[in-house]
């Protein structure tokens, strides 16, 4: 035998093993011929011994076993078994020459890495103790365990099942799981639990030492570091929306039945008052704005109960077809009783939307009556008088009316108690009723309404009606009503309600019409628009029939709930349109005439009268006045809602003032259409928004996403200013106030960054790149929206958080597009998810697919994130263009990411980069959606996500900074919690920017990266391709890298230079 | 069978004795048969009477006299199952590790007791090295000759405890065991003098 040591390892072993894993297949493996003798044909045929299946099968199964080898020579070796070759050579491994004599043990210079033995020199090898099923793959099939089983086998016998009847385990019978309300076990009782049946002591110790070894902590650098790391990965899993949404399935508090259940119940009421104050998840916003629905049906039942009284009842009736829920809240407040009565008449159903959302609103509205006048039913009037005096003196009153529309929800109880009153007394109980709440309103009141402007809509209903109850002259409050219901009939409508309330209450039916007027125009460029346009006309049909129509149509909408906003949206706004319609072609007059008519029954004098006498004059003092506005009001809340949304809110804004505001967001809020209007409301929010905010976003911002879509918008203009931009984007823009607010906007933008002006120039120079005419232009007017953003911070917080869920939503929505561009720079995220891979893998696509969804500015932003660093960081602190080192950045990224769709990325991008560099600022401007974009893809971290996280970071900080520092830190803060994550991200976006940029920048000085390519990523100059290695490479060292973008910046720097 | 080459010299699952050139004689069950290399390979009963196990015998018929068989086969052999490549590898990686490792403690003079005591704390932990004499756990434990539970010193702390559990319960196995393994260990002693 030969004896040699091999150098290394020789794994022929693992071949042959895999040759002899497969039998047949072993030969193929076989194909290291060298060792075969036999010769040339051993590469390609298996030859000697691995010609033989079962030769190779077992030798290969005894592999990595110990054996003793046994030469001609009658030496023993011992070895571990390591392979063989066709010529049934054997390799032994550690193997060591065994002494005869020497028992003793192996000794370290004993031992041979390994030896072959030729087989002619082999006698004779003895494997001990082998287990043939070692190695087996089929260990788990029934011949490889029948195989295995000792002993006897033979089947059990079936034992029936009792069901637990049995069970002698505490709690552990199956019925207990459906009486068993508690969630599971109490971890106490599992402790002792297991301690008695088992004997095993469960204790809380994390450390687990029962089980393992405890970590030991010390101050070492090591530790420290990797302790860094720990923490640095809980952070981006915890950040990751995923995550959260996970965990939010866990303790949501929200029963899966409540979830997802499309029955509305008026337990709901309950739940809404006691988070009211509570942050509300998205999906229970959702929920709420469910409830809000609801609320709307309750509305019918308010606007019937107002509709009882000639006028309020067309208000209502209005509301109810527009927007049911604010009709509810805003008929509840001005005509609580009369209302109340015939809704609940006529529409079963509206009681259990009213029900939930009254519940909320009315808690606050009853106290605040019982405190200003608990024996007010009485004096109601005159108190009702003195708010209406105050609310009537214009804007208050109006905002009182939102607020007491709010109220009016509650009232609407409080009236349905009075439904002897009724129709006659509804004006009085209303007031009444509102005149505490009208106080309070006027004070309070406003702020609330505000508050609930800017709030969700389900809670400004609440706190509308809170607020509104307490304002909520009945006078007023019936317009305000009124206004309600149109909000609610589009989303849109709420911001033409808040005009047409302001007009009403200046007694500027006039006003109406041309709101209707702008209404109709705004309809046409938003869909949302015009059928808020329609409701208008609905709501005159509302006066004869409206309530009624109301009430199947929100049952309709309450089966669907997730279509429900959708449906809300189309059907309340379908139904309300021919009210309206109707409303709109008679004039306020005949409004307050069908009023009368539908009145008629309690006060149809009343009725007409009000109309006549307008909304003020009736706040002021007597009820009947109060009528005669709400059917004014009610018009223009109609007319608001349909299309003037936009227009009416600039009215609003113009004209009215804080209150009227106050007003115009919340229907703004109820309607999506009016993007313009939201803005202006944010900024009159912004005083209030605060309170209101935190819950109003997430109601808006779950169920909006599909019908809401343009009350979305609106709000997110008004509120937040990245998403107003992005609301700007869209339709919105009709509304001639938008563009003011983003010029305002502007400023603030440009303050913040620095750079705001050349944001709006770039922002057509965008447009034009993208090859997105109008949406890119709209989401130019997102870049305005911005700084309304800092005009009211809290606002924009709120919009945040709302608006990553509505992107989500709308996202999903292609008819948004227009509106969901802006939206949809949140929604990006998931979509720059989703979107970021396909960029780098095909960016044309890419840009097609971002195009086509009107998202195409938030994929710019994703695949730009990555490139709009790159380049911003270049310009800010290598490059000469560092105009806008942040936002700059964040607008070239998106340019970029446009441009990085093309083949040929670095030419283009740096082309993009030039020119649009300034729209990329814009976008910055934007940048609160992006932040909001920015956690989708933090979470997302891979390369596409990577770039979008790096744009939205950028933007955020800056964004963030801007519009936050001047508006709200409180509400900053809750909008914080959803940026947060991007927060976190923003470090390794900047990392990886400036790894991109380190890249790119190359690119874009038109160097086509030697230096640099060499530096950073290569890639970046092999066009799309190699951006995307870099892209995916940048990442990666961001997350082993520490946090400091701005260490990344210095060394993109330094790559610079060196580049350079 | 497939057995190769022109004639069928022996059929899987015949039982066969053959008779070394050096006088060792080996019966066991045809497992294979390489004819051009003339390879037999044998399973047999298992040397430590271990159930589940089979020992298995490799041979070179170009140095065995005689070949006796027993009875041929009277079945088809069952088919050959898949195996698992990379965990034969692992085995004999790990095997050739603990060769190695036990070479060294012995060749370091560690006492049995100690060397049996490192594998069983390497059945636990992997991380167990041979410092000299002392086996160092984790970096962080050392256990000194004797290799007693008080033997084990370290950093105060949950590691040492754990080594001292571990440790303690090995010389309790191996008392409850010693009757039972020193036959066994006497067995291999008489079989590796008989093959040598």
């Amino acid at each position: 035998m030969s004896m040699k040591q091999a150098g290394g390892n020789r794994k022929p072993g693992s071949g042959a093993g895999s040759s002899g894993a497969g039998g047949s297949g072993g030969r193929q493996n076989l194909g290291r011929g060298r060792l075969s003798v036999k010769g040339p044909s051993a590469a390609v045929v298996c030859n000697g011994v691995y010609a033989n299946m079962r030769m190779v099968h077992v030798l290969t199964s005894v592999v990595g076993t110990n054996c003793e080898l046994k030469v001609k020579s009658g030496i023993v070796y011992d070895g571990v078994f390591k392979t063989y070759s066709p010529e049934c050579d054997l390799v032994l491994d550690a193997a060591h020459r065994k002494s005869p004599g020497s028992s003793v043990g192996l000794r370290q210079e004993d031992l041979v890495e390994s030896i072959i033995f030729k087989a002619s020199d082999v006698v004779v090898v003895h494997f001990r103790d082998v287990d043939f099923n070692f190695a087996r793959k089929d260990n788990f099939t029934d011949t490889a365990v029948g195989g295995r089983i000792n002993g006897e086998h033979k089947e059990k016998d079936l034992e029936p099942w009792d069901g637990g009847r049995q069970q002698h385990v505490v709690s552990g019978s199956l019925e207990s799981l459906d009486t068993d309300v508690s969630n599971g076990w109490d971890p106490s009782d599992m402790f002792k639990y297991n301690e008695e049946q088992y004997g095993i002591k469960s204790t809380y110790d994390s450390s687990l030492s029962t089980y393992t070894v405890a970590l030991e902590r010390d101050n070492s650098e090591e530790f420290l570091k990797r302790e860094a790391r720990a923490a640095q990965l809980a952070e981006e899993i915890e950040a990751s929306s995923t995550y959260k949404s996970r965990v939010a399935l866990e303790n949501e508090e929200r029963s899966e039945e409540e979830k997802y259940t499309a029955v509305v119940r008026g337990e709901r009421e309950q739940h809404t008052l006691n988070r009211e104050n509570k942050y509300i998840p998205p999906g229970q916003r959702n929920r709420e704005g469910m409830s809000w629905g609801a609320g709307r049906q309750n509305s019918p039942r308010l606007a019937q109960s107002s509709s009882g009284p000639p006028r309020p009842g067309l208000h209502d009736y209005s509301p109810s077809s527009g927007a049911d829920q604010r009709v509810v809240n805003g008929g509840a407040t001005s005509c609580p009783s009369p209302s109340s009565r015939y809704q609940s008449g006529p529409s079963p159903l509206p009681p259990r939307a009213a029900t939930p959302t009254r519940p909320p609103s009315r808690p606050p509205s009853r106290p605040s009556r019982p405190p200003s006048h608990p024996s007010a039913h009485g004096s109601s009037a005159p108190i009702s008088t003195m708010p209406s005096r105050r609310m009537s003196s214009e804007g208050p009153p109006r905002m009182s009316p939102k607020t007491q529309r709010t109220p009016r929800t509650h009232r609407v109880p409080p009236g349905s108690r009075v439904p002897p009153g009724g129709d006659f007394m509804s004006h009085n109980a209303p007031g009444e009723v509102p005149v505490p709440p009208a106080t309070r309103s006027s004070s309070s009141g406003g702020t609330w309404s505000s508050v609930v402007s800017g709030a969700h809509r389900p809670r400004s209903p609440r706190q509308n009606s809170m607020g509104g109850a307490s304002p909520g002259p009945s006078p007023q409050t019936g317009s305000a009503s009124v206004e309600p219901v149109t909000t609610p009939m589009s989303a849109s409508s709420p911001a033409a309600a808040s005009p047409a309330p302001n007009m009403a209450a200046t007694s500027v039916e006039v006003k109406d019409s041309r709101i209707q007027e702008t209404r109709h125009n705004s309809p046409t460029a938003n869909k949302e628009n015009v059928k808020p346009l329609e409701s208008p006309p609905s709501i005159s049909r509302p006066l004869s029939k409206g309530p009624p129509s109301m009430a199947p149509d929100h049952r309709k909408q309450i089966d669907n709930l997730k279509k429900f906003s959708v449906d809300f949206r189309l059907q309340s706004s379908s139904n309300p349109d021919p009210q309206f319609q109707q409303m709109m072609t008679k004039p306020p007059r005949d409004a307050g005439e069908k009023s009368k008519e539908l009145p008629l029954d309690k006060g149809s004098e009343e009725g007409p009268v009000v109309p006549a006498g307008g909304n003020k004059p009736d706040s002021p003092g007597t009820p009947s006045s109060t009528l005669c506005p709400a059917p004014e009001q009610n018009r223009g809340p109609d007319v608001t809602s349909q299309g003037v949304q936009t227009s009416a809110p600039t009215f609003s804004g113009g004209a009215k003032l804080e209150d009227k505001e106050e007003d115009d967001p919340d229907q703004i809020r109820k309607s999506t259409l009016n993007p313009n209007a939201h803005e202006f409301k944010p900024r009159v929010y912004t005083p209030q928004p605060k309170p209101a905010t935190t819950p109003t976003p997430p109601r808006p911002q779950g169920q909006p996403s599909p019908s809401i879509m343009v009350q979305q918008p609106q709000q997110v203009y008004s509120q937040t200013v990245c998403f107003p931009q992005m609301y700007p984007l869209t339709p919105v823009s009709p509304g001639v106030q938008s563009p003011a607010m983003y010029h305002v906007q502007m400023p603030h933008m440009t303050v913040s960054q620095s750079k705001p002006y050349r944001p709006v120039p770039n922002m057509p120079q965008q447009r034009s790149d993208q090859h997105h005419p109008q949406g890119t232009p709209t989401m130019m007017h997102p870049a305005a929206g911005p700084p309304i953003v800092a005009q009211s911070p809290a606002y924009s917080a709120q919009y945040f958080t709302c608006s990553p869920q509505q992107f989500t939503s709308q996202q999903l929505m292609p008819h948004y597009q227009s509106q969901a561009q802006h939206v949809f720079s949140p929604v990006i995220q998931g979509q720059t998810r989703m979107m970021a891979p396909p960029t780098h893998g095909h960016p044309g696509q890419l840009v097609s697919s971002t195009t086509q969804y009107g998202e195409q500015t938030h994929t710019m932003y994703v695949s730009q994130g990555p490139m709009p660093q790159q380049y911003a960081h270049p310009n800010a602190t290598l490059h000469p263009q560092p105009s806008a080192t942040p936002t700059g950045q964040s607008q070239q990224g998106v340019q970029h990411s446009g441009n990085h769709p093309a083949p040929s990325p670095v030419q283009q991008h740096q082309a993009l980069h030039m020119g649009n560099q300034p729209q990329q600022q814009m976008y910055q401007a934007l940048a609160p959606t992006p932040p909001s974009m920015t956690p989708g893809p933090n979470p997302q971290s891979p390369q596409g996500s990577f770039p979008s996280a790096q744009q939205a970071v950028y933007l955020h900080p800056q964004q963030m900074q801007h519009g936050y520092n001047p508006s709200h830190m409180a509400h900053m803060q809750q909008v914080s919690s959803t940026f947060r994550s991007p927060s976190l991200h923003p470090e390794y976006i900047l990392y990886e920017q400036a790894h991109i940029q380190s890249g790119m920048v190359p690119s874009h000085h038109g160097n086509p990266g030697h230096p640099q390519m060499m530096l950073m990523a290569t890639q970046q100059q092999g066009g799309p391709q190699p951006q995307l290695p870099q892209n995916a490479l940048n990442p990666i060292p961001v997350s082993s890298t520490t946090h400091f973008s701005y260490l990344a910046h210095p060394q993109v720097q330094q790559h610079h230079q060196q580049q350079l | 069978m497939a057995a190769p080459g022109p004639g069928e010299y022996f059929s899987v699952g015949s039982h066969v004795s053959c008779l070394t050139c050096l006088g060792q004689q080996l019966q066991g069950e045809v497992v294979a048969f390489d004819y051009q290399s003339k390879m037999l390979t044998l399973k047999c009963a298992p040397s430590s009477g271990k159930a589940n196990v089979s020992d298995m015998v490799l041979i070179n018929l170009a140095y065995v006299s005689e070949v006796d068989i027993i009875n041929d086969r009277t079945e088809t052999p069952p088919p050959l199952a898949s195996l698992n490549v990379s965990k034969l590898a692992n085995r004999a990686r790990s095997e050739k590790e603990d060769k190695l490792s036990q070479a060294y403690a012995i060749s370091a003079g560690v006492s049995v007791e100690g060397q049996q005591l490192f594998q069983t704390i390497h059945k636990t932990i992997k991380d167990c090295k041979w410092q000299e004499k002392n086996i160092m756990v984790m970096d962080d434990v050392v256990i000194a000759p004797p290799y007693q539970v008080e033997n084990c010193k370290g950093k105060e702390g949950s590691a040492l405890s754990h080594v001292r559990k571990i440790v303690e319960k090995h010389f309790r196995d191996v008392e409850s065991q010693k009757s039972v393994q020193r036959p066994q260990a006497q067995q291999t002693q008489k079989d590796s003098t008989l093959s040598s």
